[in-house]
């Protein structure tokens, strides 16, 4: 029966080297993406307590120093995050968004709380804003738990996250008052290779050079990332990475977001 | 001549209709004793084609079992002298299953078998296993080529995996619980604590009985040991049941509830190890229904030594209500009939158990009469079929 099948499919397309993907096969990887990124967010909700409650407490220097750590999470798990679109908005919106700027009332969430602790440092009148944080990390958690994750969502996440490193990352404008935005690229490099891994077995089947030079670009990324690494487990700012290095970021980056754009074609999810 | 006075020609007339009458009235008879002596045979056809299989104490008799692929029908008659069950496993999943078949009487099971060969569990677990072998045939091999786009399942597949991950975490939660009330000695709070194991396990009951081996050694009841409640193979959660609802006694109970942390243990692992085929993901729920309706809403045999047996309907119910959820989006679009049915027979079974509580809990097994236990059996009965319609509306069964 399979044997007979199998000879049908290479009658009807004499191009297919390789077996299509079963989509069946993708149960198993989206449903450990899942997995992953509830946990994840799981780990979101209770760093934003932390990070709120230090916040509202007034103590700066914690506050300056849970910020990065605490939103890395949100980051590593964007492509589902962002499916959310008014959340994604208060959650992690830049000033560039807003109209009227900084004192825009619908600037919300980390970097607004990000712009009052690192460019004007202070905890003064964020309460609101910390409660509001706490409140919408918490409705994610709620949303992402009910949904059922679109698998061409799940495979076209890769890309989007190397997407997100070209455009906002390499340009060290989304954290732009603090300058912790190796952690941020470290999530989104973080959160794009878990997809890879996940899908590896399926990848593997239908190109094996491809993943080869997926994997090649990201231990590049990654080795010039933990040149920044510093000893308890964090990044330096975005200001002391020099220049060749920004510089040879780019290649890499490009090359991974262009190729993981193939990967749902490769998958059978156009 | 043609256009002569009528009237000399009336009575052959009438005769001839009369003559056509009888005619018309004879046809109309030989079709009904035809249709009559087809259904006839369509019915003999029926038990022509039933397999029949005896439990004998020891062993099945044919223990060694070959059909074409499609629906067969295998009719169970238990010559044991126990309620017993009679499963067709595929690897260590169940493809379908017979509990509880009394001694002396005997049960159908109707199965759509995919080719392959497969394992029979036959009456006591200590038996010898038999063997089905299922031949493809023509219609089995272009129903495998037929098969529709199953992208759209991989949404709903991929969440219940989830479900079950986060199910089965929540159950060896629960177990590991009760183990150290067990091993600190502590009575009444192991009595207080075996009921949100058992809620955990209900809620994975339809997917974990699929994995017939290590399910036997969570679940299995007396009966299927020899020596009853006083054999030494008999554990799992009704061994622990036994000792503190029964007995209200911890002896013994220590080296049960270690292994029942192993095997809800090990029931995680194998739960997302093994992939669950699209038509699986309704049929699981429908069997575990029936089970209900058939023989755990009647007797009460599931929980008999703390009536926990409603607790337990609840969370089966719960674990039939995700998958619809799970499934809702592909129904609205490709069987949006087929809903109205379920939801409304999935609120009146809800409803037949939410009647039973008292200041918000579930009252104990003992004190539901017998009127409502087939009320409850009646429910369950219906929402299984109202289930059963999902995978053929889908594309998922040919056969049914």
């Amino acid at each position: 029966m399979k044997k007979s099948s199998l000879a049908l499919l290479l009658t009807l397309s004499p191009l297919a080297a390789f077996a299509a993907t079963a989509p069946l096969d993708l149960v198993g990887p989206v449903s450990d993406y899942k997995i992953y990124v509830t946990d994840k967010i799981d780990e979101l909700v209770t760093q934003t307590q932390a990070f709120t409650d230090a916040v509202k407490k007034g103590d700066l220097a914690t506050a300056k120093k849970l910020y990065a750590p605490t939103r890395v999470h949100y980051e590593s798990v964007e492509p589902i995050a962002e499916l959310f679109s008014d959340l994604d908005a208060s959650i992690d919106s830049r000033v560039d968004d807003h109209e009227k700027g900084v004192k825009a009332e619908d600037f919300t969430g980390f970097h607004r709380l990000e712009y009052s602790l690192f460019a004007e440092n202070s905890t003064q009148g964020l309460d609101a804003l910390a409660d509001g944080l706490n409140k919408d990390v918490k409705d994610l958690q709620t949303r992402v738990a009910g949904l059922t994750f679109p698998p061409e969502k799940v495979v076209g996440g890769a890309a989007a996250l190397l997407e997100e490193v070209a455009a906002t990352k390499i340009s060290g404008e989304e954290d732009r008052y603090s300058h912790t935005d190796l952690y941020d690229f470290q999530g989104n490099i973080d959160g794009a290779k878990k997809i890879v891994d996940l899908f590896r077995g399926q990848i593997e089947q239908q190109d094996k050079a491809f993943l080869a030079k997926v994997d090649k670009n990201f231990a590049t990324v990654d080795s010039i990332l933990a040149k920044y690494k510093t000893a308890d487990g964090g990044f330096e700012t975005y200001d002391k990475v020099k220049e060749n290095d920004r510089k040879a970021l780019v290649g890499p980056v490009n090359t991974l977001a262009e190729d993981l754009s193939t990967l749902r074609g490769k998958l059978g999810l156009n | 001549m043609p256009n002569q006075a009528p009237a000399p020609a009336s009575p052959p007339r009438a005769l001839r209709w009369a003559l056509a009458g009888s005619v018309i009235v004879m046809i109309a008879a030989g079709g009904l004793f035809y249709y009559a002596s087809q259904l006839a045979a369509a019915k003999r056809q029926v038990n022509h084609n039933e397999i029949a299989v005896i439990i004998h104490a020891h062993a099945c008799e044919p223990n060694a079992l070959t059909v074409p692929a499609g629906r067969a029908s295998f009719r169970i008659i238990n010559r044991s002298d126990r309620a017993v069950e009679w499963e067709i496993l595929d690897g260590v999943l169940v493809v379908e299953e017979r509990e509880n078949i009394a001694p002396g009487l005997s049960q159908v099971i109707n199965a759509n078998l995919l080719p392959g060969d497969y394992a029979i569990t036959c009456g006591l677990l200590s038996n010898p296993r038999g063997t089905l072998q299922v031949t493809p045939t023509a219609e089995s091999d272009a129903q495998a080529k037929a098969k529709p786009s199953m992208v759209a399942f991989i949404g709903p597949l991929s969440e219940f995996r989830v479900y079950l991950n986060s199910q089965s975490g929540a159950l060896i939660k629960a177990v590991s619980a009760l183990e150290q009330a067990i091993a600190a000695g502590d009575l009444s709070q192991a009595q207080a604590l075996y009921l949100p194991a058992r809620e955990a396990y209900q809620r994975l009951a339809p997917a974990a009985q699929r994995l017939a081996e290590l399910d036997n050694a969570i679940n299995a009841r007396a009966d299927y040991f020899e020596k009853r409640e006083q054999d030494p193979a008999f554990s799992g959660f009704h061994r622990l049941e036994y000792g503190l609802f029964a007995q209200h006694s911890l002896d013994g109970l220590a080296p049960i509830a270690q292994r029942l942390l192993s095997d809800v243990t090990a029931l995680k692992q194998q739960l997302l190890a093994q992939s669950l085929p699209p038509e699986q993901l309704v049929s699981i729920l429908v069997r575990n229904l029936n089970s209900l309706a058939d023989v755990r809403a009647a007797s009460g045999e599931e929980e008999r030594y703390s009536h926990l047996d409603l607790n337990g309907f609840a969370a089966n119910l719960a674990a039939t209500r995700k998958v619809v959820e799970l499934m809702r989006p592909l129904l609205t679009k490709s069987a949006a009939d087929l809903l109205p049915g379920i939801d409304s027979a999935i609120s009146a079974f809800a409803g037949q158990l939410d009647g039973l509580q008292v200041d918000g809990n579930y009252r104990t097994y003992d004190s539901v009469t017998a009127d409502q236990r087939q009320q409850i059996a009646d429910k369950a009965k219906a929402l299984a079929a109202a289930l059963d319609g999902i995978d053929p509306a889908l594309g998922l069964t040919g056969l049914k």
